[in-house]
């Protein structure tokens, strides 16, 4: 009886100190957001008009000028600049990162070997290093100032991280692509006409997660876009003066908001996407 | 007494350990590397065999396509293809005659001329002549590879000739690109995006650090080949020794630190959240969800702020009657990085959190309920189950994340971007090796210091990755797969 | 509507190891094939490479009249039935059945005669979908996905998708081994009748021997890469080649004890090892058994099935052959009792595992466990096979016909007949045995000798001839009818077993030469024409196309000239001639109707059949028609 009482109050106890924990993480996790979010709000542009945590007083006026005084900071043409970046690796990025996906977890050829260890060597190299060189080389190309030059830069990357894909391709059983090819199909048939609509969770979300890293990038846009009304959000946002920090803030919120609608949108495919490219070698 | 005796065993047993698993590592790393030698020479065994084979058993036609190519397939009466091949090789002798010589020559003096613009002289642009270079050497490689693949080919059709096959006609060939050898097809565009853009900055940087690009040195000064001039001043000159030295250290100990505090920390919170008490699963994980879904820059300009003197931290701590710290002052060396850990941790521990999750949601619940039935407790269930089979399934994703981590740009870049302190050359006490990287090559132009660094970086994680990859799983398993 | 034919395949693995060795086999039109064996055997390896899901190593495969070793699947006009079904997910059931003909283009001629590849019309699909989908019962499912079905729908589907392209040849890879017990014998009777109303060519795999046995109209039994017996169900069931099929085929398995057998005149003694129990059979059931095993020192097994094992008071009483069973345990099965129990008497604690014995019973039946019972073994029924090599030793047509033999002078004296000995055969005056192989009688004048039965076995006539009050077999070619005849004896096939000296082998019938293949252009009257050739010994024999082009199949690129191949030929594949190999000839045997010379080539030795008198130094001239093609160093037989 005593026992029963005891294991009572510990379970009690453990209770409250999760519970107490988890609200402190949680608390820590939204702190900085929440007085992002604040900030978007506050009628001052400077931090130093805030009342401690809060803003002195509250408007709608960051957002209002984010999208009509364009004359210093273009906002609009900024987001116009993200969307198209974004897009554009994203549609192209998730092509070659698929196919590379398929070929690895179908075709048994030669250099197979070969590329996955290359990938691994080349994975070591972090993709920042070498960023003096795409720099020179992208003067070169004359590629500077250009959009597509960002878009070819993300998207040809993309195909490094075929991994998790190649991990989903591989639960397709062969044998499906067996019967399909004595029905009468090529490979590029069952490919289009077999792989592909299976694969349609995993395409959303390899599109998902390339159209998320251009759109948060800041440095290779930074290193690559040198006018203005190129700028892509990060670059832009960055930009921004000191005084002008409401405005950021506004700027931020503005296109987080759509990341992370997609994210709690995905977080079970996510969990999913993740552990699959892990476990799955 | 006796307890002690059995912590000191302990403790010996563990360091035992340690030796076993040391020594281990460098066997496995010795097979490794006996093995690659191994099946290199029995690769290289192959080709001469195959290369004597063609060359004693090849005949006239294969001769032909060896002096010219294509003109092999032409006298089988492949048109297309020989036409083709020999137009590739028109092709690849026009441009050298006209472009490809000179680039390649070009590549190796770096330039002759230099320009003044006193006289009017229009000098050579050695880093031009660097990429030209470099683009014409692929070009000869890439026409080598074409002029192996026209003499397999000939000697290809001979031997379905010879054995009274039928060769595979050109539109038999193109078919099979989307059939047989869909993946050739597939594998064009990605493959050549990674060279371009992955593989050519890579072998352009390595390159860049042979010569003495950089600093004063940069177009229209003409640049030269310097060796491992860079190497050298890195590991010995007094102003980059002492600094790489210092950033290396911390890098080491920021990636560790950095890797098992996300680590953990996510493991922990995924644990946290697993527990059978907690109500509300999804509500919880809502905000790390968030904190991972806000994009980095973002919430790094946001602590940034948090943490300067305005920021909301310091206003409450001036509100509440204290003085306002500098938490990322120039002398605030331990605090900053203390910072600098907890924003990453930030910043990470959500995705390991979800990753860890997945991976637990895996685990079978019956070996809990077996291993309760045995007793154990909660901390022993953790050890002896829960981390084992984590650490085994994640081993990868930890060997990135250290790599990912050590390279860390972002971190202090926004936090305490731009800080050069006087002890360091072009650095401060919180930069990682990738930030002095930055610093150097790209804000002060000094180029070629700034790859050999990059070259340096290179090896430190693939060796350090290399090792933990032949010490997991993973690597015997695709030993015993071939 | 195809017949397939498979000769030499092989399946070889880069690392060396063979998934399928030697397969040799005739498919006939519209007949039902079923590849049996354990998991690992090499069956399903063998269906997918006559589907052209995997490379044919070596060896050449028919399909109807046409060589299908490098064609693609979808141009092989076969189906297949996956084990797991392998529906699309994503299409409806009408779509997965009709994708194979969306993919399929159909020659058509337009008005002006020209022929285009087009696809089948929408309509014609439909109308073929449904008629598909009628037979198999699946229309009312045809706007669902497959994941609404359960696994017997599934299996339908997937047997429509099959049966819907009329293919020439079905393929089934243990399509039922997914479906719980009770679906699987539905099933099983379904795909039989879907059999008999397509009149196609099925071959299917299964582990589940109850699935061979039930459904095909003959059976392959494999074993880690080889055949190990092919023929019908029943005749697998009654005559198993080997210890393996026998214990393969059949639940619950055949009871095997280890003995030997001892002959005493018109009896044979059989004496069970581990049960220290002996058993006597009248001699007439084993006449077909090599002596050498009767003598009790060669160790055997005896195989009974559990139904051959009575333990009825009747007929124990009415039977000469008794053993004493102890039960262990029973399983009442409802129509039948299984009794498992030891016929190792004397030491229960110490029981082999060879003494166990299961025994079938009809209906319900009480048996004390620990209780001893007596049990009538049939005889009829019974299963011998060697110890060591696990053949059968009981086989339908023996290898050999023991004799026992008188040798004086130059007369072999043998069940009452005189016959003078041919000078080859050397052998000292004195008893002994003759091995006479049943494929060395033959008719004609020697012998006179009585047929007292004539059966078939597998194409041929296994005949019995009465000699002298023995029995003597013989194999023709031809029904033979009973009453007196005449036979004569190969005399180089004869083994001798004189008592008190080593046997004396018969000719060795295959001659073999190591060389190499190559290849000539030569510029005669006509043009110029490539000659290929075997390269023996320094000289060139040209060899014909169909042989040169299965040696190519067998290797990629030029390989083939770069390869030691093993050449056979029987004595009677050459000729003497100019040009030849030259040879040593060393003696001459003469077999009285057939001469043979001795020949040394190089360290090898030929047997060839020479009619006359052959001078000392000869060239040789092979049939390299008749030759067989062995490559040395994957161990493949080409030719």
């Amino acid at each position: 009886m005593k026992k029963k009482g005891g294991l009572l109050v510990r379970k009690a106890v453990d209770a409250t100190l999760t519970y107490a924990i988890l609200i402190v993480v949680c608390a820590i996790f939204l702190f900085p957001i929440l007085w992002l979010v604040l900030a978007s709000f506050s009628k001052t542009g400077s931090i130093y008009s805030f009342k401690g945590f809060f803003p002195a007083q509250y408007s709608f006026d960051s957002f209002r000028k984010l999208f009509t005084d364009t004359d210093m900071y273009n906002y609009p043409k900024w987001f116009a600049n993200t969307l198209i970046v974004s897009l554009g690796s994203s549609v192209i990025g998730t092509a070659l990162t698929i196919l590379t996906a398929y070929c690895m977890s179908r075709f048994r050829f030669k250099s197979r070997k070969a590329i996955m260890k290359t990938t691994l060597v080349l994975g070591m190299f972090p993709s920042f290093m070498a960023m003096t060189a795409v720099y020179l080389l992208m003067t070169q190309f004359n590629m500077i100032n250009n959009h597509f030059g960002l878009i070819l830069i993300y998207s040809a990357g993309a195909p490094m991280g075929y991994l998790t894909q190649k991990g989903f391709f591989d639960t397709i059983s062969y044998s499906i692509d067996e019967a399909a090819r004595i029905d009468g199909a090529s490979n590029a048939q069952v490919f289009a006409r077999i792989t592909m609509p299976l694969a349609a969770p995993m395409i959303v979300y390899t599109l998902l997660s390339s159209f998320v890293w251009p759109w948060s990038d800041f440095i290779l846009p930074k290193l690559l876009l040198k006018n203005k009304e190129l700028y892509t959000v990060a670059v832009g946002l960055m930009s921004l003066d000191n005084t002008e920090f409401s405005r950021f803030a506004a700027g931020a919120v503005f296109i987080a908001v759509p990341i992370v609608i997609f994210y709690f949108g995905l977080s079970k495919f996510l969990i999913n996407g993740l552990s699959a490219g892990a476990v799955k070698q | 007494m006796k307890s002690n005796v059995k912590k000191k065993t302990r403790a010996s047993v563990f360091f035992n350990r340690c030796g076993i698993r040391c020594k281990v590592l460098f066997h496995k790393i010795g097979v490794a590397i006996v093995n690659f030698f191994r099946r290199m020479r029995a690769k290289i065994k192959a080709t001469n065999a195959r290369v004597k084979e063609v060359l004693t058993q090849g005949n006239g036609k294969v001769s032909a396509s060896m002096l010219i190519m294509g003109l092999g397939q032409l006298l089988y009466k492949q048109w297309i293809k020989g036409c083709l091949f020999l137009a590739a090789q028109v092709g690849f002798i026009l441009y050298f005659v006209f472009r490809g010589a000179k680039d390649f020559i070009g590549f190796f003096t770096l330039g002759v001329r230099e320009s003044n613009a006193w006289y009017g002289i229009e000098g050579d642009n050695s880093v031009i002549m660097m990429l030209m270079g470099i683009l014409s050497i692929i070009a000869i490689i890439f026409y080598i590879v074409l002029y192996v693949a026209n003499v397999k080919d000939a000697y290809r059709i001979q031997s379905a000739v010879d054995t009274l096959k039928q060769p595979q006609t050109f539109t038999e060939e193109m078919r099979s690109l989307l059939n047989r050898n869909f993946y050739k097809t597939a594998m064009v565009l990605p493959i050549l995006g990674v060279c371009v853009f992955n593989i050519l900055p890579i072998v352009f940087m390595i390159v860049i650090a042979f010569t003495n690009y950089g600093g004063e040195i940069v177009p229209p000064a003409l640049i030269d080949w310097v060796g491992f001039a860079n190497f050298g001043k890195i590991l010995s000159l007094g102003q980059f020794a002492s600094t790489f030295f210092h950033i290396l250290g911390w890098n080491l100990l920021w990636a560790i630190l950095a890797t098992a505090l996300n680590y953990f920390a996510g493991l922990g919170l995924a644990l946290l959240l697993n527990k059978k008490c907690v109500k509300g699963k999804v509500f919880w994980r809502l905000f790390p969800i968030l904190a991972y879904a806000v994009p980095g820059f973002i919430t790094l300009i946001a602590f940034k702020y948090m943490f300067s003197y305005g920021g909301p931290i310091n206003q409450m701590i001036t509100q509440a009657g204290g003085t306002a710290i500098g938490f990322l002052d120039i002398d605030a060396k331990w605090m900053a990085r203390g910072i600098g850990l907890f924003v990453n941790a930030w910043l990470c521990v959500p995705s390991s959190m979800l990753l860890a999750t997945g991976i637990l949601s895996n685990l079978n619940a019956d070996l809990y309920e077996a291993a309760k039935v045995d007793g154990a407790n909660a901390f022993r269930q953790f050890t002896r189950i829960t981390l084992p089979y984590v650490l085994f399934a994640t081993m990868p994703v930890l060997i990135s994340q250290f790599i990912a981590n050590f390279n860390n740009f972002g971190i202090f870049y926004f936090l305490r971007g731009g800080l050069y302190l006087p002890e360091y050359f072009l650095a401060s006490d919180t930069d990682l090796l990738i930030n002095w990287l930055y610093n150097m090559s790209i804000d002060n132009n000094y180029y070629s210091i700034g790859a050999a660094i990059s070259i340096i970086i290179f090896i430190l994680t693939s060796v350090i990755s290399l090792s933990v990859y032949v010490m997991s799983p993973s690597y015997k398993q695709e030993e015993t797969y071939q | 509507m195809a017949n397939i034919s498979m000769k030499h395949i092989y399946k070889v693995y880069p690392n060396g190891t063979k998934a399928v060795n030697d397969f040799n086999m005739k498919v006939d039109d519209k007949e039902f094939i079923v590849f049996v064996g354990p998991s690992g055997c090499g069956k399903s390896t063998m269906l997918r490479m006559i589907a052209g899901l995997e490379e044919i190593s070596a060896g050449e495969l028919k399909i109807g009249e046409t060589v299908v070793n490098n064609m693609d699947p979808k141009d092989r006009d076969i189906a297949m039935v996956f084990q797991n079904y392998a529906l699309y997910p994503h299409m409806t059931i009408h779509g997965n059945i009709a994708f194979g003909l969306q993919m399929r283009r159909i020659p058509q001629k337009d008005e002006r005669g020209r022929v285009h590849m087009r696809k089948l019309p929408k309509s014609e699909i439909d109308r073929r979908v449904r008629e598909a989908a009628e037979i198999l019962g699946i229309t009312d499912y045809l706007k669902k996905k497959p994941k609404e079905m359960s696994g017997g729908q599934r299996q339908r589907v997937a047997l429509g998708r099959a049966i819907v392209r009329e293919p020439k040849v079905m393929l089934l890879d243990e399509p039922l081994s997914n479906l719980d017990a009770k679906l699987r014998t539905q099933m099983r009777a379904e795909i039989v009748k879907l059999h008999n109303k397509l009149n196609t060519t099925f071959v299917y795999v299964t582990h589940d021997q109850v699935e061979a046995m039930t459904m095909g109209t003959r059976i392959v039994v494999m074993k880690d890469g080889f055949i190990q017996q092919i023929d019908t169900p029943r005749n697998v069931y009654r005559y198993p080649a080997n210890k393996f099929v026998a214990g393969f085929i059949g639940t619950p398995q055949m009871n095997f004890f280890e003995g030997t057998l001892m002959r005493d005149g018109n009896n044979v003694k059989i004496n069970f090892t581990q049960a220290q129990t002996e058993i006597n059979v009248p001699y007439a059931a084993m006449i077909k058994v090599m002596p050498q095993y009767l003598r009790g020192d060669k160790p055997v097994y005896v195989g009974f099935r559990a139904e051959d094992i009575s333990l009825d008071p009747e007929v124990v009483k009415k039977s000469n052959v008794n053993v004493r069973i102890r039960v262990s345990h029973t399983e009442e099965l409802g129509n039948e009792t299984l009794i498992y129990g030891s016929i190792n008497l004397a030491d229960e604690e110490n029981a082999d595992v060879p003494a166990n014995v299961i025994v079938k019973v009809a209906g319900f039946r009480e048996y004390k466990v620990g209780e001893t019972y007596d049990a009538a073994l049939d005889i009829r029924a019974m299963h011998l096979f060697d110890k060591e090599t696990e053949k059968s030793i009981l086989p339908r047509v023996p290898e050999y016909n023991y004799v026992p033999v008188t040798i004086e002078k130059n007369t072999l004296e043998f069940l009452g007949q005189k016959l003078p000995i041919p000078p080859a055969v050397r052998c000292p005056s004195g008893k002994g045995e003759m091995l006479l192989p049943v494929s060395g009688v033959m008719a004609g004048e020697d012998v006179k000798a009585n047929v007292i039965a004539c059966e078939e076995v597998a194409g041929q006539y296994l005949v019995t001839l009465e000699v002298g009050g023995h029995n003597l077999f013989m194999l023709s070619d031809s029904p033979v009818a009973e009453g007196k005849t005449g036979v004569r004896i190969d005399w180089k096939k004869v083994i001798l077993q004189p008592d008190n000296a080593d046997p004396i082998p018969g000719m060795p019938l295959t001659n073999k030469l190591t060389g190499t293949f190559a290849m000539d252009k030569v510029t005669d009257a006509q043009g110029k024409k490539t000659i290929y050739s075997a390269v023996l010994n320094g000289k060139k024999f040209s060899v014909p196309e169909d042989v040169a082009k299965k040696m190519f199949g067998a290797f990629s690129g030029r390989k083939v000239f770069n390869t030691v191949f093993d050449y056979e030929w029987t004595p009677y594949d050459f000729k003497v001639g100019r040009d030849g190999i030259p040879a040593r000839v060393v003696e001459t045997l003469d077999f009285g109707a057939e001469k043979f010379a001795v020949c040394e080539v190089g360290n090898a030795t030929l047997y060839v059949s020479a009619e006359e008198e052959l001078s000392n130094r000869v060239e040789l001239i092979p049939d390299m028609q008749k030759v067989s093609v062995i490559e040395k160093e994957r161990d493949i037989r080409i030719v």
